[in-house]
This record gives structure tokens, sequence and C-alpha cells, in this order.
């Protein structure tokens, strides 16, 4: 028999058998990456707000001492989350936790499990992608935003995060894409997302080549939608390109160079409407 | 005569080994409208920025109201609040459209409601002429009208001084009329400023005061009329003859 039409006749008779299962790996693999990329992208804007703290020599040392431990937290976990596997923290988390507390410390299921290790996994990342989007926008947003009396944190959350997080909505994105994926190295905790699926349907029918098949064509339409998805998203927080003027503007059509006039008098018949012109 | 604004005592600021100001004394008084003058570098920018504590100044003190903000425990959010700043490159918000640049000020620090918000941010870029434009992102209006709204968003915040650092100097010349015209205005009305400004027909017609600064120190103040028509010092007269062609 032709293998397509061989593998044609397999993937039908694997779906007709198991959709089910399939769907509801697709659906846990979407919920935990959607999930977790959204809590990894507030840890991550989280350690930007924690790391851009200003801190001069006018703070007392308590202040000082404080905000550089917390930077250099923030730069282990960094480190340590972003250069290890994922698989491999999955199973410290999972396995070595109650190994090394005596069984009193554990996870309840795999499942919550996995949303700790992909959230910190991804937060690790956001936090150097948001540190990058920060650094990227003008200080003069922030100098203005101080000018004007904000805070540190009034001034990150109205004013340069909205703007961060445009900058940086085709890394979440990637993000977002990336955890589809990998969400499968969980099937390491038995987590029954989509890839897991595939194990346990193939290791019961022995189709092992048209599981994957389906596999392949489930996730593609996953990120496949997702980055449609991510476009349209963006489009929205450009807003729109033109914008309506509430009435006529009087001084700008009026306003020519500047040539003050010498008599100081008629300096203060000067108005708005005088714009420039003699 | 009534208690000063701001007294600027022994004011001076290095970056590293580099001194850039020294041994600045000045004060402001209610009403005042002065001007700073003087060459690139000199350190009017930075004056003002220390003013405003986005510089923290190496030594000295400034007095607002009697009461020093330099020193350490300050609270500069609060001090801001009450001290204007309008950029020479605008600064206005990019996510937000006109009308929030000049409301998120008056809602997230003077803790006011939208609609009080609103009406005040309408009444200054009404008189400002932006508002026709609170629908507008910064990214689609011209320099002088950026500019403008800057000004309006300084105003809505109701302060006791506003600084102007090179307000026109990032403008096409055909917009520096509409900006001129507005602070022209202002000091009209008796709103204190401190302006650190290239255009000296402003400096000469508009304000009350000028200082002169050359390198890190003023060299020469007074009044807008001595300054221009009869400087003491060589330098300043140097200085002045630079733009007195034609």
């Amino acid at each position: 028999m032709n293998p397509f039409v061989q593998l044609w006749n397999d993937t039908v008779k694997l779906w007709t058998t198991y959709a089910g299962l399939y769907l509801n790996g697709v659906w846990t693999t979407i919920y935990l990456a959607v999930i977790c990329t959204a809590i990894g992208c507030l840890i991550g804007l989280l350690c930007g707000i924690l790391n851009t703290i200003p801190y001069g020599r006018n703070d007392n040392f308590l202040k000082r001492a404080f905000l550089g431990t917390v930077r250099g937290l923030i730069r282990v976990y960094v480190e340590v989350f972003r250069g290890t596997p994922m698989i491999l923290q999955a199973v410290v988390f999972y396995y070595g936790l109650p190994y090394f507390s005596n069984y009193t410390l554990r996870f309840e299921n795999a499942l919550l499990c996995a949303f700790f290790v992909v959230s910190i996994n991804t937060g690790a990342y956001m936090a150097e992608s948001v540190r990058g989007g920060i650094i990227s926008i003008d200080p003069g947003q922030t100098e203005g935003a101080k000018a004007i009396g904000m805070t540190h944190w009034q001034t990150m959350v109205s004013v340069i995060l909205p703007q961060t997080l445009r900058n940086i909505l085709p890394q979440i994105g990637n993000n977002l894409i990336i955890n589809l994926k990998d969400t499968s190295v969980l099937s390491i905790i038995s987590v029954s997302e989509f890839f897991n699926v595939h194990k346990s349907i193939a290791g019961t029918t022995y189709l092992y080549f048209p599981s994957a098949a389906i596999e392949m064509i489930g996730y593609l339409t996953m990120t496949v939608v997702a980055s449609i998805l991510l476009r349209m998203l963006e489009k929205k927080m450009d807003g729109a390109d033109s914008y309506e003027l509430t009435q006529a503007d009087a001084l700008s059509l009026s306003a020519g160079t500047y040539t003050l006039n010498k008599k100081p008098e008629d300096i203060h018949n000067r108005n708005l409407e005088g714009g420039g012109k003699k | 005569m009534s208690e000063p604004i701001l007294q600027i005592n022994h004011l001076s600021k290095s970056f590293g080994a580099h001194v850039v100001l020294r041994d600045i004394d000045f004060t402001v008084n209610p009403g005042d409208v002065i001007s700073i003058i003087g060459a690139s570098g000199s350190g009017k920018s930075t004056l003002l920025r220390c003013i405003n504590l986005l510089e923290t100044p190496t030594n000295g003190e400034i007095l607002y109201h009697g009461k020093n903000v330099a020193g350490k425990g300050v609270n500069a959010p609060e001090y801001r609040s009450h001290v204007g700043m309008v950029f020479q490159s605008f600064n206005l918000f990019n996510n937000m459209t006109v009308l929030e640049n000049c409301m998120v000020g008056q809602m997230k620090v003077l803790k006011k409601s939208k609609e009080e918000a609103r009406a005040n941010a309408m009444k200054y870029l009404e008189k400002v002429g932006m508002a026709p434009y609170i629908n507008a992102k910064p990214r689609q209006i011209s320099g002088g009208q950026k500019q403008r709204v800057a000004i309006a968003r300084a105003l809505a915040m109701e302060p006791e001084v506003l600084l102007f650092d090179e307000p026109t100097s990032a403008l096409d010349p055909e917009m520096v009329g509409e900006v001129l015209t507005v602070m022209q205005q202002l000091a009209n009305e008796g709103m204190t400023m401190l302006v650190v400004t290239h255009e000296m027909a402003f400096a000469r017609d508009v304000s009350d005061r000028v200082v002169f600064m050359a390198d890190g120190v003023i060299c020469e103040e007074g009044s807008s009329e001595d300054i221009f028509t009869n400087p003491r010092k060589q330098q300043t007269r140097d200085f002045l003859a630079r733009f007195r062609k034609g």
C-alpha cells in the first residue's frame, strides 16, 4: 500500500478513537502555556521594577544594602533558571522537594508543579527582556514623570512599563510559542499535556508515526494561531493612526517666526490670537 | 517684601573631576521671570536640573520656602510636584494622548478625581491653544505643539514656579513663536518662571531679571535692561555682541 494512504488511514483511525484524549491534551497545553507566560511576564515586570529603583549617595546605608541584595538575588534567579534545562527543573521540584524534606514538602499534583516550573522559567527569560525593554525607553520619559512629582513606582506603572510592554510584545510572543512547544518536556513528571497523550496512545496502539503526525499538526496549528493573535494584539496596542480635532487650532495657524516688539506696551497687547505676524 | 520661593546658597555640582557649577547663589521671588543666558556648557541646564533635583547637587543648599531640599531624607517627588519643568525635548509620555498627559500627574500625584483632573487639564490646554488636539498622541503632533502640551502638563500641576530648560532649542524656527507667545502670556499673568534660553529677544523683553552664566559661575546678574543695554563685565558684552548682528 502507498505509505501516504497508509498514514492517512492510521491517522484517521487514531483520531476517531482518541480525539477526546488528544483534545484534552491540547487544552492542557494551551492553558499551561498561556497562564504560565502571563505569570512569567508579571515576574519579569516585577524584576524590572526592582532592578531599576534608583539609589544614590544621598540614600541611607540600609536602603542601598537592601537594593543591592535585591539586585543580586534577581541576578542569581535569572542565571539559574535560564541556565538549566526546564526538564531538570521539573524533576528537581517534583521529586527533589520530597526527597530533601522527608516527604513533608511536595507538590500535591504534577500539574501544580508544572505551573510553578514553567512560570518561573519564563519569568527568568522575561526579566532580561523587560530589562532590555526598560533600557530602550528614552530617559526623557522618566525625567518627564519625575518632574511632575511621580514616584518610581508610579513612573514605572503609568509611563515606562506600558511602553516597555509594547516594545517587548514580540518577545512575549516568542515565549508563548516556546512554552506551547516546551511544555512537552513536562511529560517527565507525567503531566497529561499534548505530548504525554501521544506517548500513552502510541504505547497502547504501537502507531508511533501516525500519532506523531497528529502531534505535529496539532502543535503547528497552536503556534500559528498564537502568532496571528499576537500580531492582532500588537496592532491594537498601537492605537489609531489618526486622531480627530475637537475644534480649530487658533495658535498654530497664526504662528510664525517670533519677532518681539520693541515697545513694552505692544508686548502687553499681544495675545494668543496675535501670533507672530506684524 | 514677600518670602522667596527658592533660595540657592553656594550650590556646586561636579561630574567626577569635572566641575560644572561653582558656588551659585541666587533667589527666586514670587512673580519673578528670570532668564538664564550664557554659552553652551556654561552650566545653565545643570543649574535648572539641580533645582528640580534631577541632578543631585554636590554641595550647597536649595531652600524651598526656607527648607533645604538638597539634603538627605527629602521627599523629592513631593517637592517636584510644586516645581514644574519644561524640557528641551518635550518628554511627553508617548503612551498617552495629549489629554492623558495632562491628567496623569493630577490623578496619581495630586490624587484628584478623573473629572476634576480632566476639567483642569482642559483649562490649561485651552490656554496653550492645544484643546483641539486632546485625542492626539505625541508622535502625531508637531514640535511646537508638543512643547505647548508640555507647558500645559506642567501648569496642570499648579506649580509655584515653572522651570524651562531651553524650551525652544529643539524647534524649527517657525514653531518657536507659538511657544514663546504662550510663555510670554504666562509671564504677563504673573507666573514665576525660570527660563534657560538662547532667545535673547525673549530674555530682554519678557523677563525682569537676567542671569548671565559663564564657566559654571554667575558672571553677571541684573535687570534685563541693565544686562542688555549696560553690561558691566566684558564677558557679558562679548557674549551679547554675538547676537547683535542685523
